[in-house]
């Protein structure tokens, strides 16, 4: 019973922080309908910015954030203008590898200038406290921090988009470009505003992610395949469905705790011989495939 | 007989064209006695294997406009059932790569009859995800020798072997390749003329006209994917008995498929030439810099990032590849 609590409690915790991960993508994709695989390099960068930072001025990794996020809205911005403009033009194959070559360049720059091997933070406030909730659930401080400034940002970035001038401009651009254009909103600015708000959100994740997950130059791809297995659940474009599959994705890479749970509970021998552990981001690619051919739309999507 | 006509017939390309490819036929059939080092050999090699891969993926992502990110699954399935029938029952390379070629089209249908519901990014992404379930799978099933991979070790073979396509010497891969090369130009050039490559650019054009003309699309789509998936598997094949030492990370990762799409976009996606033009600069390219940069200290990563300006520049420049901007030139001469 124990493991299977644990496995829910730090399933949902992970979704928490998934959600802030693929915030970003469901709205570069629903303002353009341009898939960007650099979106977990950007995480990265943000995971480098706030472990530099914090090594190199000794302030709490929690306090770096907001120039992790700093960090991230100009590089969306600068991608934007500088090459993501020009791809749009461009047929759907050109504009996909297009941001495959992005995700190259951003990765094999962080190798170069970083080195290939795995960084991990050793101090701040946070580091190595834990919450004993009973039942041998035990929660690490980071994690709950982490998960808890996730959904304040979150919160903070929908009600930017529902409540605000510019947010509502943001959605008219998303729901219909040509439409919104005609009405006198800038649609390149709001495009560019739309990746600095995506690059923004994901960097600050990055540095959410850092204080408990090790960095490397290839970190990035889970992400990304992570990140569209949520946003293709909760539906391209839509940002409270992106926020209820980042949980049940959270839950899924889970499923090595359930299966654990599963087998020592009823004392199955063959499911231990398994190596379910090795197959813990698998089911997170399978569950994008099967949600794509049973339900292409999402939870929450208005397209497809 | 009218197939194999249809197939030889290369009539409809300007003169210039074919002028061009014979003598590059030419040159490529004499490379191999012009003495090159051993590193421009493997290089060729590599370029033949990867036009052959482009060629494939050119079926359904540039005649049909399916954007397909999941090829080097079939590289990997070819690659491994080859390598498996030769290391554990010492079945030639002769039945292993038709029987590999089966069962990736058997895999082919399975996964596409539903991924052919999706469009666009959609479907982009599922490929990409299906591929890498398949390779997560291998990475830990035993019976192909897990994360490790394969090895097969010419020691106990006796080269030259042809039955088993082991080697010593390279001319012989060469030679080889550069057969199922031409082989797949010829295949090629009938496809593109067939019912099924009419059927396949009006799906690109409009789906919903090529619908209402009658053309059973998801089909068309599932048969081309599954065309492309033979291309890509015999490649595999052979690549297992050339490289000799196979792993899920270098037969079956994202790069790879992403190669392949790159190369053919580079070239010209839907042309005949388009993959092969592709393969000619990306291949030796990306295996020069890697030589000349890749391994100087201090400056790990510095041939990706100049091959990822690369593809930023064409996406955002040239989308339509080479093979458009010849077009292009042609057309201005034209109206002239």
């Amino acid at each position: 019973m124990d493991i299977l609590i644990s496995s829910i409690v730090a399933g949902l915790l992970i979704g928490m922080i998934l959600a802030l991960v693929s915030l970003g993508l469901t709205i570069i994709f629903g303002v353009m309908d341009i898939v960007n695989f650099a979106h977990g390099e950007f995480l990265m960068l943000g995971m480098y910015t706030t472990l530099f930072t914090a090594q190199a001025t000794g302030i709490d990794p929690l306090l770096t954030l907001p120039l992790a996020a700093l960090v991230g809205f100009a590089l969306g911005v600068a991608c934007y203008y500088g090459f993501i403009r020009f791809l749009l033009r461009g047929p759907m194959v050109a504009q996909l590898l297009g941001t495959f070559g992005l995700m190259l360049l951003l990765r094999n720059l962080a190798l170069l200038l970083f080195g290939s091997e795995d960084r991990a933070l050793h101090h701040g406030l946070l580091v190595g406290k834990s919450f004993e909730l009973g039942m041998g659930v035990i929660i690490p401080a980071t994690k709950l921090a982490a998960a808890g400034l996730s959904i304040v940002t979150f919160a903070a970035v929908w009600l930017l988009m529902n409540r605000t001038r510019i947010g509502k401009a943001l959605t008219a651009t998303s729901l219909n470009a040509q439409g919104a254009r005609y009405m006198g909103i800038p649609t390149s600015r709001m495009n560019a505003l739309a990746w600095g708000i995506g690059g923004g959100s994901v960097t600050l994740a990055g540095g959410l992610l850092v204080n408990f997950w090790s960095v490397n130059p290839f970190v990035g791809l889970l992400f990304t395949m992570i990140a569209f297995t949520i946003v293709a659940l909760g539906g391209f474009g839509s940002v409270p469905g992106a926020f209820f599959a980042a949980l049940v994705v959270g839950l899924i890479t889970e499923i090595p705790g359930f299966w654990d749970f599963v087998t020592y509970t009823f004392d199955i021998g063959w499911m231990s011989d398994v190596p379910m552990t090795s197959f813990k981001y698998t089911w997170v690619y399978l569950a994008y495939f099967v949600i794509m051919v049973v339900r292409p739309r999402g939870l929450f999507g208005w397209k497809h | 007989m009218e197939t194999l006509k249809n197939a030889f017939d290369f009539s409809d390309f300007p003169r210039s064209d074919l002028v061009v490819a014979g003598v590059l036929a030419l040159a490529l059939a004499a490379f191999p006695f012009l003495s090159p080092s051993s590193f421009a050999m493997a290089t060729m090699i590599q370029f033949f294997m990867f036009s052959i891969y482009g060629m494939g993926w050119n079926t359904i992502g540039g005649y049909g406009g399916q954007v397909d990110l999941g090829k080097a699954q079939y590289v990997g399935i070819g690659a491994y059932t080859t390598a498996v029938m030769l290391i554990r029952w010492d079945i030639p390379f002769w039945v292993s790569m038709p029987v590999g070629m089966c069962l990736s089209v058997m895999w082919s249908f399975i996964i596409g009859y539903p991924l052919f519901r999706l469009k666009g990014h959609y479907f982009a992404i599922a490929t990409i995800a299906t591929s890498l379930v398949l390779k997560d799978l291998f990475e830990v099933w035993d019976f192909v020798g897990a994360a490790r991979g394969l090895e097969i070790s010419p020691i106990k073979y006796h080269p030259p072997d042809f039955l088993r396509l082991i080697f010593r010497d390279d001319i012989y891969y060469y030679y080889i390749i550069f057969a199922f090369f031409l082989a797949g130009i010829v295949y090629i050039n009938w496809f593109r003329k067939s019912r099924l490559g009419f059927q396949l650019r009006s799906i690109k054009d409009n789906e919903e006209v090529a619908r209402s003309l009658g053309i059973n699309v998801h089909w068309a789509k599932i048969k081309t994917y599954a065309i492309a998936t033979a291309f890509v598997s015999v490649a595999g094949s052979f690549h297992a008995c050339y490289i000799k030492n196979i792993e899920p990370e270098d037969t079956m990762s994202l790069d790879i498929s992403i190669l392949i799409a790159l190369m053919a976009m580079l070239g010209g996606a839907g042309s005949l030439w388009g993959p092969i033009i592709g393969a000619g600069i990306l291949i030796p390219l990306k295996s020069y810099l890697k030589e000349w940069l890749g391994a100087r200290a201090g400056l790990v990563g510095i041939d990706l990032i100049i091959y990822a300006l690369i593809i930023m520049v064409i996406s955002a420049k040239e989308p339509r590849g080479i093979w458009g901007i010849v077009e292009r030139v042609r057309r201005r001469k034209r109206r002239r």
